[in-house]
């Protein structure tokens, strides 16, 4: 009985030495997971697939998942060292070196897993446009039934203002048996007037509409506040010029033209009498009183 | 005289047939016992394992997979389930015949009216059992498991059975490799060896490219007939598609399956001729 005792409080007490000592050697070796964690891929993604034996399908969630972890890390990194404030508009900040390699080993082992290729058609143009239309271009060849690829592909095309090679990938899309008949639309579109602002809106709607990813949701939604916003700076750029005509001076504060903002329905800050934004910021004036913009705390994007 | 021994001697198509049904009696209970034996050994306490694995697999993919719970626990349950039943039929596999030499017991059986090929197909079949019993509890805990994930019904659920079927003919054919090698060799050695056919086995792409590109005749030769010889397993690899929904047709099950018996007849007949040359005494 005693001996039992003496062993239960040998493994009790080894137990927790061994977490002290990890604890402590944690300690001396905090810098090095970050030292290493940019290292790039030791494996190709070839060989990786041919080592997986017929474990592929789980290496590749491995990576997927891996893959949004790092962003994941970079972003709180990013606003841990920021303030607590991340551009969306601009991941080319974020520094994600890794992640086209990352995307490219997990699609690599599963060509037919669609979710890396949306993630990249929507981060990857960020750090290099031609990392997000080669990885889409070999999900394209794997995968030539999935009209979802063409409609990223277009969208990065469109993205980079070729709206010809984008209206040639919405076309060679639309022909996919079941791609929906937006997508031929899409294309006379671009070839039309890919510039312009309706357009943008048309490539958001149907690229919420159709995605399942709530990262591509949610890059859209702020893409649309910024073409709300932009739309709403025209109108308040109006105003306020409407005003200085006519008063011959700038507005001193929103109180101005409070009456002008009601009648083009604006929502009106309570506090300080600003239009808000679409993220429900107010607007600030600048070039006092003769121009606006949005608010350093907007959450509208930028770009 | 002649109508009494007509009488007393049965007909020789019916001793036959006793012969027949005796024989297959007792290759039943050898299976019968390999399967209690295994089940004494604990070997199904993996599925504990297995269960624990998908349970926080599904609480926590939600959270890390970003709409991709249903693909990755397919993913993961068949994985898990190839690669504990790959394990299991190693590791039982080589000690199935080992563990009665050891133990002595063999001579007994053997001193009964049992051949050694029904004493190999025994516990072949017990195993096989053993595998089998697994491998159905595991398809269940990943069905359970999509449709908690899926909130209901997910279609997913019908289309993992036929991949979970040719999980299990791959992991027959590998007892079928564990039992030839454990029929002259020992049990570290023979997992090993299994171990590796493992390996080789979804390789055999590899072998039939290397086939087609070696510049020298004789490593073409080899090459080849290393493809046709050696099991190939890559035919039952099916996990991916299925994650896509893509389950293998009929057609394919059905060959799988005739592969499985043909191959491990043969490995089956190779272990008899290894064992039946054995002396014991």
């Amino acid at each position: 009985m005693k001996k039992n005792a003496l062993l239960v409080v040998q493994i009790v007490v080894g137990l927790v030495v061994a977490v002290a000592l990890v604890r402590v050697m944690d300690s001396r070796q905090a810098n090095a997971p970050a030292q290493f964690a940019e290292d790039p891929l030791y494996v190709k993604a070839a060989t990786a697939k041919r080592m997986s034996l017929a474990f592929n399908g789980l290496a590749a969630d491995w990576y997927w998942m891996r893959s949004l972890q790092y962003v994941g890390a970079k972003i709180v990194g990013f606003e841990d060292s920021h303030e607590g404030r991340m551009d969306f508009g601009n991941l080319a900040d974020l520094d994600l070196r890794l992640l086209p390699s990352l995307l490219r080993m997990s699609t690599t082992l599963d060509p037919q897993f669609i979710a890396p290729y949306e993630y990249g058609a929507t981060i990857l143009p960020e750090i290099n446009s031609d990392y997000a239309t080669s990885l889409l271009e070999t999900g394209i060849a794997a995968n030539p039934n999935q009209w979802r690829l063409y409609q990223h592909l277009g969208y990065v095309y469109w993205q980079r203002n070729e709206y010809q090679e984008a209206s040639e990938v919405y076309a060679a899309g639309a022909k996919i048996p079941d791609a929906p008949p937006w997508m031929a639309a899409l294309s006379a579109r671009m070839k039309a007037e890919g510039g312009s602002r309706d357009s943008a809106r048309e490539v958001y709607r149907h690229l919420y509409d159709s995605s399942s990813d709530r990262a591509v949701k949610d890059m859209v939604t702020k893409q649309v506040m910024r073409l709300d916003s932009l739309d709403q700076i025209e109108v308040l750029r109006k105003i306020l010029a409407a005003y200085s005509e006519k008063n011959a001076r700038c507005a001193s504060s929103w109180l101005d033209v409070r009456n002008e903002l009601r009648s083009a329905r604006f929502q009106i800050d309570a506090m300080t009498n600003a239009p808000l934004d679409p993220s429900d910021t107010p607007y600030r004036l600048t070039e006092k009183g003769c121009n606006v913009e949005l608010s350093q705390y907007t959450g509208v994007p930028r770009k | 005289m002649t109508d009494r021994i007509k009488a007393t001697t049965p007909p020789a198509s019916t001793e036959i047939s006793t012969a027949r049904s005796a024989g297959s009696r007792a290759i039943i209970a050898i299976a019968r016992n390999a399967f209690r034996e295994a089940v004494r050994d604990r070997v199904l306490y993996n599925l504990v394992l297995f269960v624990l694995l998908l349970i926080a697999g599904s609480m926590f993919l939600g959270e890390l997979s970003a709409g991709q719970e249903s693909k990755i626990i397919v993913d993961l349950g068949l994985s898990a389930m190839l690669l504990f039943g790959a394990f299991i039929a190693i590791f039982v596999g080589v000690g199935l015949v080992y563990k009665e030499i050891e133990r002595r017991t063999l001579y007994a059986i053997l001193s009964k009216p049992i051949g050694r090929g029904q004493f190999l197909l025994g516990k072949y079949l017990g195993l096989g059992l053993t595998l089998l019993i697994n491998v159905a509890i595991m398809g269940v805990g990943v069905s359970l498991a999509l449709t908690y994930i899926h909130r209901g019904w997910d279609p997913l659920v019908l289309k993992i059975w036929p991949a979970i079927l040719l999980i299990y003919f791959e992991l027959m054919l590998l007892t079928g490799v564990a039992l030839l090698f454990s029929s002259f060799s020992s049990p570290a050695l023979s997992a090993l060896m299994t171990f590796f056919v493992f390996i080789i086995g979804h390789f055999s792409g590899d072998l039939k490219s290397l086939a087609s590109s070696a510049g020298n005749v004789a490593a073409r030769a080899l090459f080849r007939a290393l493809y046709y010889l050696l099991p190939n397993l890559t035919h039952y690899s099916v996990i991916t598609p299925t994650a896509h929904g893509l389950a293998p047709d009929a057609s394919a099950i059905g060959l799988a399956a005739a592969y499985t018996v043909v191959y491990s007849a043969v490995l089956l007949a190779a272990a008899t001729l290894i064992f039946g040359r054995r002396n014991f005494k």
